[in-house]
């Protein structure tokens, strides 16, 4: 447990690196509506801050 | 990778090809998202066909620049439905039953991925990483070193070569002592994940780079050697500061913090890591991971008041399932500091507050496990 706390904090960055991919935040729905729409795929980045 | 990866300009042109989400796990607003499509750990990346709602492909661990755009590529074909050979198909199933929980299901599909893979297949690389974090993750550690052994020839020089010989190094580290095979297994993928730690033509983002050192100096705390223990943190943190001083970005630079403040704290040598990380609280005053640091720092150096003061700061930006991480250092706080009160109050706290999670965030052996320590103090 303890070793695991501690692989994950060394996982940690900076929530807010600029990105050149206009990444949605947290709006499953709103991704999906606009990718029907579009009809194309949607890209995934689940993340953590740790 | 958010660091550096996600900021390189040559991704540019493959923004109009997806439509991009980022979900962050401690979010509550991803509870749905999360019992839909499971995060065993950080980063997954996947792609999501829309017409069906269903993984079309799915990668765990930060991913190089070539890399993701591979991942873009093979996204892209499979959810158009192009003419699939028998090891994409077979892959494409491993994901589909990873993402289902169904590791041993999933191992025996990347085999068979992997058994009929055609020469110079651009997917190899990722299947053995699939294959070896699956037989990680359903604890087969003889199996997962073994392939990883067998399997790191073919991928050697390369990000996934590079995963393929970290992820069987720590399975080798797991094997009782009197294992037969733990001696070869742990030789051979410790040179290998060495070559990978030295090879700058690799691809791996500095992190990973870290990590890769991280390993070798486990391998050398099971083998009891301090002196080369030493060796090796003060070789990474050499790297890590000559890095950290070409970083372009705040957010690049701060991206080195973490492991600094690590091998520091193993060198004996907390203090250092102080000034970094008060520049990167100052540089990012809403995020709790410097605080957090900063705790862990004053606590090396036995300064509590200090150590809490910064966990208070930790806590109070910090939210969803990293709560009860914050809330569980905390308790080892103040069991350093001598109050064995507050450090058990501190990990019923963190345990009810874990069990408040909704579903998709909910994490019953991290709850378990907490219960033990708590058992056990």
């Amino acid at each position: 447990m303890r070793k695991l706390l501690l692989l994950l904090l060394l996982a940690a960055i900076p929530a807010f690196a600029k990105e050149v991919l206009p990444f949605i935040d947290n709006d499953y729905a709103k991704a999906l509506a606009q990718a029907k729409k579009r009809n194309i795929p949607i890209f995934v980045d689940a993340w953590a801050l740790w | 990778m958010r660091a550096f990866v996600l900021t390189d300009s040559s991704l540019a042109r493959h923004a109009g090809q997806f439509v991009w989400l980022a979900v962050d796990i401690d979010d509550a607003a991803n509870s749905a998202f999360l019992v839909k499509f499971p995060v065993t750990g950080t980063p997954t990346l996947m792609v999501i066909d829309p017409r069906t709602e269903t993984v079309a492909l799915r990668y765990v661990g930060s991913a190089s620049v070539p890399q993701l755009e591979q991942l873009f590529r093979d996204g892209a074909d499979l959810v158009r439905g192009k003419q699939l050979s028998v090891a994409d198909e077979a892959l494409n199933r491993a994901d589909r039953l990873q993402n289902a929980n169904q590791t041993a299901e999933a191992i025996k599909a990347c085999e068979e991925a992997i058994s009929a893979a055609p020469k110079n297949w651009t997917r190899f690389g990722r299947a053995a990483e699939t294959l070896i974090a699956s037989l990680r993750h359903s604890r087969n550690y003889e199996g997962c070193a073994s392939r990883a052994v067998e399997l790191y020839p073919r991928v050697a020089g390369t990000a996934s070569g590079a995963g393929v010989a970290d992820r069987g190094l720590s399975c080798a580290l797991r094997l009782a002592d009197e294992q037969k095979s733990r001696a070869d297994l742990t030789a051979a993928l410790t040179k290998a994940v060495r070559e990978e730690a030295e090879n700058p033509k690799n691809g791996l983002i500095d992190g990973d780079r870290a990590a890769l050192y991280l390993s070798l100096i486990g391998e050398r705390r099971r083998a009891r050697d301090e002196a080369g223990m030493r060796s090796l943190r003060e070789e990474l943190a050499a790297l890590l500061e000559q890095r950290a001083a070409a970083a372009q970005t705040p957010a690049q630079r701060a991206s080195y913090d973490f492991y600094r403040a690590r091998v520091y704290r193993d060198l004996g040598q907390a203090e250092k890591s102080i000034p970094m990380l008060e520049q990167t609280e100052r540089d990012f005053p809403t995020d709790y991971v410097p605080p957090l640091w900063l705790s862990r720092a004053y606590s090396a150096m036995h300064k509590y008041d200090e150590a809490l003061a910064a966990s208070d700061r930790a806590l109070a930006r910090v939210s969803g399932g990293a709560r009860t991480m914050v809330l569980d250092l905390r308790s080892d706080l103040y069991t350093a500091r001598g109050d064995k009160a507050m450090a058990a109050q501190t990990l019923r706290d963190a345990i009810a507050f874990s069990e408040s999670l909704p579903p998709g965030q909910h994490d019953q052996p991290l709850i378990d496990s907490l219960k033990k320590k708590l058992e056990k103090m």
